[in-house]
């Protein structure tokens, strides 16, 4: 209370106390970068991804889906898990635990935009690496849901190696989504690009 | 052969509660399974079961899991798979699923492990017993 009070007084000018820079301070407004993400961005994260981070953002995606029926929350819920799980084990960009762990980086955004929510997901990965990932991700968005039904069925069975997880995850994200995957690949260097996987859930699904 | 239990939490990672019970043949696994080496906890579940069907010809298998992720779920193929291998050789396996009448995703994926496995799985509302 006490400090919305002053902010009145306070709203004309930008006030800065302290020291002019901070020396190594980012150069950007952190005031400008609120703002953006305000518009339409309910849920944003970017950094190392692990099983704790998911389960908080997991449980707190309900709080702000507000307008969301329950199966669309229960999609959200089910499609963040994939994706993010996908940043924490595929992503080239990593850190390390004190127990050695990798931890993959990268950034997840929840966005509302009219009767829809938006989940966005992205990572540096390698070249090498993602070009099978974008030749399934062009079969995933070829198929009807009984196709990639079929699809899913026949990824399950050849079984559980850790290479072949990612595949079904993108499969179930568009099962789930009721959506095709929108894929985006910009290229950070000569090996390395930034992978980005978009899914629309409907507010209200049937 | 010892009998299974492993309580379930969701604290760090999330693990499915487990019971598997010989002397009884009643084996459920209920709750979330989302974690990062899904074969390191289900493997031993799937050689259990498989020792389990050379040694007993009755088996009633419930799952009720609220969540599972697409890692968990080529883990329940391959529990599924080896009660299917039961039944072949003349045991008697009784499937059930509890699952959210209005999940069709969930339904669907039911129906996938019957196509998949041949296996008959009973499909029971969530709320009735």
């Amino acid at each position: 209370m006490h400090k919305n009070k002053k902010c009145t007084k306070f709203a004309k000018n930008i006030k800065r106390i302290g020291m002019e820079k901070l020396d190594g301070k980012y150069d950007f407004s952190l005031y400008e970068y609120h703002n953006l993400l305000q518009q339409n961005i309910l849920v944003s994260y970017k950094g190392p991804i692990d099983e704790r981070i998911m389960n908080v953002i997991g449980d707190n995606i309900e709080l702000v889906t507000n307008d969301g029926n329950d199966k669309a929350k229960s999609k959200i819920f089910k499609i963040f898990m994939e994706l993010a799980q996908n940043v924490w084990l595929y992503s080239a960009e990593s850190c390390k635990t004190a127990s050695g762990r990798k931890l993959g980086m990268g950034t997840l955004v929840i966005g509302e935009f009219g009767d829809s929510y938006t989940f966005v997901t992205g990572n540096v990965v390698r070249n090498s690496d993602i070009e099978p990932v974008i030749e399934k991700c062009e079969i995933i968005n070829s198929l009807d849901r009984d196709s990639l039904r079929e699809y899913r069925r026949e990824q399950r069975r050849l079984g559980g190696d850790k290479k072949n997880s990612g595949n079904i995850g993108l499969i179930q994200v568009a099962l789930t989504a009721e959506s095709p995957l929108d894929i985006e690949l910009t290229p950070v260097s000569d090996d390395e690009s930034f992978f980005s996987v978009a899914v629309k859930i409907k507010k209200t699904v049937n | 052969m010892e009998d299974i239990h492993i309580s379930g939490f969701k604290d760090c990672y999330i693990q499915p509660t487990v019971d598997f019970v010989e002397s009884t043949g009643e084996c459920a696994i209920s709750g979330e399974s989302f974690m990062e080496e899904t074969a390191k906890f289900y493997w031993p579940l799937v050689e259990w079961v498989k020792e389990y069907g050379k040694k007993h010809n009755k088996i009633v298998f419930t799952f009720s899991l609220t969540y599972y992720n697409t890692s968990t779920s080529k883990w329940l193929l391959a529990i599924l798979k080896e009660l299917r291998e039961m039944e072949n050789e003349g045991g008697e396996v009784t499937v059930i699923w509890h699952y959210t009448p209005d999940d069709t995703d969930m339904n669907d994926d039911i129906m996938d492990y019957m196509v998949d496995t041949g296996l008959h799985i009973n499909m029971v509302p969530f709320d009735e017993p």
